[in-house]
């Protein structure tokens, strides 16, 4: 009950976090001059025993933390102040700016990232990201699709009229009029497509939801589109909802107001919230954390998953610039270089990350294609290869797309020549969908003749984890399952590779296999 | 046999259960990932088959490309 609640009590705040008291669990914000910045639950993201509770700043926001500020800490959903005082941070020089190095103002979403908020933007930046969710919502009219305005962004239009302004992006969905998985995938196929067709830049999460990049204010949005179906009584939505449904909770369409926008959301959306969010949806909780039932994760995963692996390692490095300085080449593309010059062949640099290897390959003259399914790490590579006119092409790849490596792989069957294809810690990265992709390219690409060369880690029995293909505690954190560099050699094989040699790499870490494959032109 | 019947008297009927129901899980998990497979093939057999057997061969590299495009 509500009215028994005892408030909490901010018993300090200083360089390391919060101390507090509190005997029940709810959001608080962290408000700096009056700006929220964070929000947090007192006894689910804090430490202590009993009402005792400690909780330290998030990282990434302890680099802001310097200079003077009125703290605040307010409840989320009654918005009570419980902390207000002005606080030196740090040196305690200059007030506390929690902002981009654009000058672009940050909080906490719901994933936990420290991103630019709704709340920070200003009216026309605001209003420039409803032009884009109207203009993607009739896009996807016209692609014959009946989109609605999903999670955080139906939200906030239900709940408060307006986006909400914690949240960093704009969520649309949409249910089929297809029942099964493989309609649904095809269909989101298509749309894609044809988005593609009509200009809009897009990248793909699953066989069910792809995303939207628009530009707002010189920050580029993702507006989510997340796919669903109904299944005898059973809703599904990409993202988190599995749950018994009726249709007329869904269509026909209605519409509710968005910071004074008139968008489409579902005939009776206080069902769909109560799905997304649980039945407290109507208290606010910028902290919010998905508790998504096992059933409805496996059955997602099961069938529009399983395409991006480790994304959120690479999409962190990738996030990383290189300020166009790369790390020295590794031993494997110096040997490329040199397999290259004697075959008269160009590289294609599979997982080539930032591209250091790619971009010395093409100062040495070679022409490299470099491929990743995290393209926006190899910006920099873009940029070096330009300014200093390297044969150097940049091309999106993603081993666990079938779509995507044979898309690509008829594209260089078509143009078939000698060509040395580079895979540094690929086979080792990828799912096991990957690895034979790997192999099927290399089938692909090779037909006038070439060699694979490749790294790999490989973990023996003993030190992997309990679970069958669990690299174990002390593989890098990238690693993907336990590649067996026996099977691969086979699997190199079937795909028509002449001869395999492999060779156990000594006085490293970690046991590192290397495979050079070897592909005879077709006759 | 009826998993409803079972009574789990012993902790050996609740291992071969465990076991039972993982494996089910693993064998569900397999059949769902055709789903996605068989979409993706459909896909690319729709959008490069129609070129291909017109024997154009501007078509199908505009098909290939603008599909390549397109993901």
């Amino acid at each position: 009950m509500a009215g028994a609640r005892i408030r909490p009590g901010i018993s300090r705040v200083d360089d390391q976090g919060l101390r507090l008291r509190a005997l029940d669990d709810r959001a608080l914000d962290v408000c700096f001059d009056g700006r929220r910045v964070w929000t947090f639950w007192t006894l689910r993201d804090t430490e202590g025993t009993g009402p005792l509770r400690r909780v330290a700043w998030p990282r990434p926001l302890v680099k802001h933390l310097d200079g003077r500020s009125v703290v605040a800490v307010r409840d989320s959903a009654s918005g009570a102040t419980y902390f207000e005082q002005e606080l030196a941070l740090g040196s305690g020089a200059g007030r506390v700016e929690v902002v981009s190095p654009k000058g672009v103002e940050l909080g906490f979403d719901k994933s936990g990232k420290l991103v630019p908020t709704f709340a920070g933007r200003s009216e026309r930046d605001l209003g420039s990201l409803l032009d884009a969710t109207e203009a993607v919502v009739a896009a996807l009219r016209e692609c014959g699709l009946e989109p609605f305005l999903a999670y955080g962004t139906l939200l906030g239009a239900v709940r408060e009229g307006r986006v909400l302004g914690h949240d960093s992006d704009a969520d649309l969905g949409y249910v089929s009029r297809h029942d099964t998985p493989v309609q649904v995938a095809r269909e989101s196929f298509r749309v894609q497509r044809e988005l593609a067709e009509r200009g809009f830049a897009t990248y793909r999460y699953s066989g069910g939801a792809f995303r939207v990049d628009v530009q707002e204010g010189g920050v580029t949005r993702g507006l989510d589109v997340f796919g669903g179906f109904l299944d005898r009584g059973r809703l599904y939505l990409m993202g988190e909802v599995g749950t018994p449904f009726l249709e007329e909770w869904l269509w026909p369409l209605t519409t509710a107001q968005l910071s004074g926008r008139t968008l489409p959301v579902p005939a009776q959306p206080e069902h769909l919230l109560e799905a997304m969010y649980g039945a407290g949806w109507k208290v606010p909780d910028p902290a919010f954390k998905f508790t998504t039932p096992a059933r409805t994760t496996r059955a997602l995963e099961g069938w529009f998953r399983g395409t991006q692996p480790g994304i959120r390692y690479w999409e962190r490095r990738a996030s990383a610039s290189t300020r166009g300085s790369f790390r020295e080449p590794s031993v494997l593309a110096r040997r490329a270089a040199r397999l290259a010059g004697e075959l008269g062949a160009e590289v294609l640099d599979v997982g080539a990350g930032r591209g250091a290897d790619s971009v010395w390959l093409a100062r040495q003259g070679v022409p490299v294609t470099a491929y990743d399914y995290v393209p926006r790490g190899l910006r920099d590579a873009v940029d070096v290869a330009a300014a200093e006119e390297l044969p150097l092409d940049v091309r999106p790849l993603n081993l666990t797309e079938w779509r995507s490596v044979l898309a690509e792989g008829a594209h260089l069957a078509h143009d078939p020549r000698p060509r040395v294809v580079l895979a540094r810690h690929v086979l080792d990265a990828t799912s096991a969908f990957g690895r034979e992709s790997l192999a099927r390219l290399c089938s692909m690409a090779l037909r006038e003749g070439g060699r694979l060369l490749a790294d790999l880690h490989v973990v023996d029995d003993a030190a992997g984890g309990d679970r069958p293909g669990d690299p174990g505690e002390d593989a890098p954190d990238w690693m993907v399952g336990r590649p067996d560099a026996e099977a691969v050699a086979t699997l190199l094989r079937r795909y028509g590779a002449t001869r395999v040699v492999t060779k156990r790499l000594p006085n490293r870490d970690r046991t590192t296999v290397r495979m050079v494959g070897e592909w005879s032109a077709w006759t | 046999m009826d998993l409803r019947t079972l009574r789990p008297s012993s902790s050996s009927t609740v291992r071969r259960l465990e076991e039972r129901v993982a494996d089910l899980e693993a064998d569900l998990a397999e059949m769902r990932q055709h789903q996605l497979r068989l979409a993706e093939l459909a896909d690319v057999v729709q959008e490069l088959l129609v070129p291909v057997a017109q024997q154009d061969r501007e078509a199908v590299d505009a098909a290939v490309e603008r599909f390549r495009k397109s993901l």
